[in-house]
């Protein structure tokens, strides 16, 4: 099976030769030195041999000039095309975005207007899809899986623009200026999604932390009120364009309580399965023959905590408990932080390669 | 005025700030303060008692986040009428906690829980934010005179950092003068006690009973 047969296989909920894997979202800067300065290697996924590649779209032409709604801002600050300001902390590295701050353009406005003013970015223009296909049609060519990242899909995007606790209030107060924002980004996520099933990616893979450890950030009934019929209609405005297309979708945490919904709104992988909080075997015994399961290997707990032997253990359990009949894919849950040994990662991959024994 | 209306409009008081009803909790706080009822008693009747209710619900899953932020708005309209009429007295708060987010992570929506709760709950709060040195914490108990230092991580990363936190209030001499108290995602009890912490939380509301626990009153 080349990678790219296994995935759609296996996330089909076919079995498969053996689970496809990848490496999650990324590496810290300390992780990817010590790997490169050990192995001699540039790319771990190419190292790997992971079966899949993430794709985003090209680069804008737009420069928007946000100052007016961020203001002075310290030195080394970068500013994206959505005008969120990515502040340096003192642990700041070029490639992890967990360890950086953040300052909202949005904090501040108050209006309908304001919400209807802001200048979004062309993230659903046509001319940054032409190197996405060509980017997909090599993958496709090397028989790998193309994932087509929508990660913040809507609720991240506008907390990033509003600030959490601002647009939580706005939610709990009904406000115009939330319906509007978050109408205004599910707009251009549709077309991009379209985009990208135009292209033809394998995966599109949606996602919005709506989790914390212990549940859901807010209730079902919010997250129904303010965010499913986006996220809904994000999903059907791919299969539109093509009714195969994989439909992914992201939230750390525990999300349990939003499953069934997320498989009636078309959902057919669920990650990461951060197993610290979520049960994977007993998911794959609830929704098993709906939902295809990516991640379940813990980066807060084995990965870099566990020795190389734990991983393994960890690997061959899931796919005892999850893998049968295909939906399994196995991933470390996030970026792998610095503290995590290489030694854990090759454990990872040598007990996948292996089928778990 | 009688006992029943006081406790009346105590009880008003209190369901709105539990509601989240900002623009209620400061109609009613007014209405209290000018029928004579003590600002003190607003607060030991109303204010700690609304936001412990708070903290149960968010502990038993049926508040969530937004619930608490809005419960937090309307403590704040309540306290912004009473906290002037309370300025100069002699009453003495729950502790006094220097809480923060440590060095190299930025994560601190829930350290904010945990400060707006135990603001809620009568404590005197130091809130010093996210990416916080552990000099910095060290001068919040030599200059501050926390009696109490709360450190909040979300990474395995910088989980690492409220070790050297820990380390560094030992180095300046002032271990024993202050109580250390962790939480975060990452975060367990027997890390907790690894790094020597006095306590460990696994969400806000438990915050603030730990805290009382570490103050030596009952939660």
């Amino acid at each position: 099976m080349t990678s790219r047969e296994r995935v759609l296989t296996a996330m089909r909920r076919q079995e498969p030769d053996r689970p496809p894997f990848d490496l999650s979202f990324g590496f810290s800067t300390a992780w990817l030195d010590a790997f490169r300065a050990r192995t001699g290697a540039e790319d771990p996924y190419d190292y790997f041999e992971a079966d899949t590649r993430m794709v985003w779209p090209g680069a804008t032409r737009l420069a928007t000039d946000f100052s007016r709604y961020l203001g002075p801002l310290p030195p080394g600050t970068v500013v994206d095309e959505w005008g969120l300001a990515h502040v340096p902390t003192s642990s700041t590295e070029s490639d992890h975005a967990h360890l950086e701050g953040y300052r909202h353009p949005m904090a501040r406005l108050s209006s309908d207007t304001d919400a209807a003013e802001y200048p979004l970015p062309d993230i659903d223009a046509d001319y940054r899809y032409e190197p996405v296909r060509a980017e997909i049609e090599a993958l496709h060519r090397r028989g790998l899986a193309a994932m087509a990242m929508l990660e913040c899909t809507i609720f991240e995007r506008a907390w990033y623009l509003r600030s959490m606790e601002r647009l939580l209030l706005d939610f709990t107060d009904g406000s115009a200026f939330a319906t509007t924002l978050l109408d205004r980004i599910t707009a251009r996520r549709m077309v991009q999604a379209q985009q990208y099933a135009r292209c033809g990616a394998d995966v599109i893979a949606y996602g919005d932390d709506v989790g914390t450890q212990r549940g859901l950030l807010m209730s079902v009934p919010m997250w129904r009120a303010w965010l499913k019929p986006r996220l809904a209609r994000t999903i059907a405005a791919a299969r539109e364009v093509r009714p195969d297309v994989l439909a992914f979708y992201h939230s750390d945490g525990d999300v349990a309580a939003i499953i069934p919904d997320l498989i009636e709104i078309g959902i057919d992988i669920l990650n990461p399965v951060q197993p610290e909080c979520m049960d994977p075997a007993a998911l794959k015994r609830a929704y098993g023959n709906r939902l295809s399961f990516w991640g379940t290997i813990g980066t807060q707990s084995t990965l870099p905590f566990g020795s190389p032997d734990d991983v393994r253990r960890e690997v061959r359990s899931r796919i005892e408990s999850v893998g049968a009949g295909g939906g399994l894919f196995l991933a470390p849950t996030h970026v792998i932080e610095p503290e995590v040994p290489l030694e854990n990662i090759v454990a990872f991959v040598e007990a996948v390669k292996g089928g778990g024994r | 005025m009688n006992a029943e209306s006081t406790a009346s409009l105590i009880a008003v008081l209190r369901q709105a700030v539990l509601d989240g009803q900002a623009p209620a909790a400061a109609a009613a706080t007014e209405r209290a303060l000018a029928a004579g009822v003590p600002p003190r008693t607003l607060v030991d009747g109303a204010l700690i008692p609304a936001m412990d209710e708070a903290g149960r619900l968010f502990e038993s899953g049926e508040f969530f986040v937004p619930e608490l932020l809005v419960a937090a708005r309307a403590l704040k309209a309540s306290q912004a009428l009473i906290t002037p009429l309370l300025a100069g007295s002699a009453v003495a708060s729950a502790g006094r906690v220097a809480i923060g987010t440590v060095k190299g992570d930025m994560h601190d929506i829930g350290k904010n829980l945990v400060v707006a709760l135990l603001q809620g709950g009568g404590f005197d709060v130091i809130d010093l934010g996210a990416d916080v040195p552990p000099e910095r914490f060290v001068a919040a108990v030599t200059t501050d005179r926390a009696d109490i230092v709360g450190l909040s991580a979300l990474l395995t990363t910088t989980m690492l950092q409220m070790r050297t936190t820990v380390q560094a209030i030992e180095q300046a001499g002032v271990r024993g003068a202050v109580k250390v108290m962790v939480g975060g995602a990452p975060v367990t009890q027997r890390f907790a006690d690894e790094i020597g912490a006095d306590g460990f939380a696994d969400n806000a509301a438990a915050a603030v009973v730990l805290a009382r626990r570490l103050m030596g009153r009952p939660a």
